[in-house]
């Protein structure tokens, strides 16, 4: 792969990744997820390895290109989507630390009476292989699913077509996510 | 303290404000990669407005956070909402640079294009055309996010623009969207705002 080619598939997980993160950074406060608010910090993580991969790529490819300062605005869109990510994991940060939070944010806490969580799926779980179309997940058990975790890639705001596999970690949000996680194969503590 | 305790601000409460100040910045990283892609300063002009309305906003949840405030310990915890405020001011500030690069004229590599074509979520343009089956309905009658999947992000109509239009909102021949979806809910409001596909929403 060229260097060019490389930093393009970086800028578009970039992208991706820093639209996810502010997405589950803002739902982490108001479902108070810690799980949620974790997910933030193992992709700003990553965001943070891609920012300095493109970087490098870019100096890289200075060499070799007619106008190298062109290469600048690609500099700047790594920039600008590590800034975007910073601050949606400083905004997911607020769920993790152990300082008590401000009652305004409980208050944006506390009135929610849907769950935001995180579910593998494990083997032999009836959701493997199954599109989101044919599971009708919104409207059989009232989940909605945010994103697919599929090893060290996200699949954000998945589609009618994505299919569920072995291994997934499913962000979910719902009334009652205890449904979701049995038809995951997660054991599921009774009440 | 009591008189205070009576005084009601509350334009809106915590929760909508909140969630406004989420969709507020959401809306505007997608209307500064917009303007990159489209080479529109107009749209980069209203990411850099956005940023006004995200400020009073933060006032809003500054004076809840001020007048909920009971004791000592609490007003401590003030930190937690500015620490909030700034980084959502942060996300705003990498939206308008990313407007700026449209504004100030920067250079750009083709890559950034192909990038923002390229992700999960994508924006289109739509131009509608007469034969198209959304002449002369509003968002909320063709319940287009929903039966499309795409966002409506912005509307230009002859030289005039509207930003993130409400339900009522009345599509006329001519008009240029601008939404954000995936790439096949994208070819498919392109299709029905050429006029080739005549009926939306099959389910």
């Amino acid at each position: 792969m060229s260097e060019l080619e490389e930093i393009k598939s970086c800028l578009i997980e970039m992208k991706d990744i820093s639209s996810l993160m502010v997405d589950l950074a803002f739902s982490s406060v108001m479902y108070n997820s810690e799980d949620i608010a974790e997910e933030v910090y193992l992709l700003e993580e990553r965001m943070d390895e891609l920012t300095l991969k493109v970087k490098k790529l870019a100096l890289k490819a200075a060499k070799e290109e007619e106008k190298p300062t062109k290469l600048l605005s690609i500099i700047e869109m790594a920039s600008i989507n590590e800034a975007i990510s910073d601050a949606a994991y400083k905004i997911a940060d607020l769920v993790l630390r152990d300082v008590e939070p401000h009652p305004i944010i409980q208050r944006i806490m506390e009135d929610t009476e849907e769950e935001l969580g995180r579910i593998t799926v494990r083997k032999g779980s009836v959701l493997i292989g199954q599109t989101l179309k044919q599971l009708k997940l919104p409207s059989k058990i009232g989940t909605r699913i945010i994103a697919i975790k599929r090893g060290t890639r996200y699949i954000y705001n998945p589609g009618k077509d994505d299919t569920i596999e072995e291994g997934d970690v499913l962000i979910a949000v719902g009334s009652d996510l205890d449904r979701l996680r049995e038809l995951a194969g997660e054991e599921v503590e009774e009440e | 303290m009591e008189e205070w305790e009576e005084y009601e601000y509350k334009p809106k409460s915590v929760k909508e404000i909140f969630v406004e100040m989420k969709n507020t910045a959401e809306f505007m990283v997608d209307l500064a990669y917009s303007s990159v892609l489209f080479g529109e300063k107009e749209l980069a002009e209203e990411v850099i407005e956005l940023e006004e309305y995200l400020d009073m906003l933060n006032y809003h949840l500054m004076v809840h956070a001020v007048l909920a405030a009971r004791s000592p310990k609490e007003a401590e915890q003030i930190t937690s909402i500015l620490h909030m405020a700034h980084s959502i001011d942060d996300i705003s500030n990498a939206a308008a640079d990313l407007a700026k690069m449209i504004l100030e004229e920067v250079e750009l590599h083709p890559i950034i294009k192909q990038v923002i074509l390229e992700s999960e979520e994508v924006i289109g343009r739509f131009i509608v055309t007469p034969d198209s089956i959304l002449v002369g309905k509003t968002l909320e009658e063709l319940k287009l996010a929903s039966n499309t999947g795409v966002w409506i992000l912005a509307v230009r109509r002859g030289k005039r623009w509207l930003f993130d239009p409400d339900g009522d909102f009345k599509i006329l021949a001519g008009d240029v969207l601008i939404g954000r979806g995936t790439q096949t809910s994208i070819d498919y409001l392109k299709e029905i705002a050429r006029g080739v596909i005549k009926v939306i929403g099959n389910e």
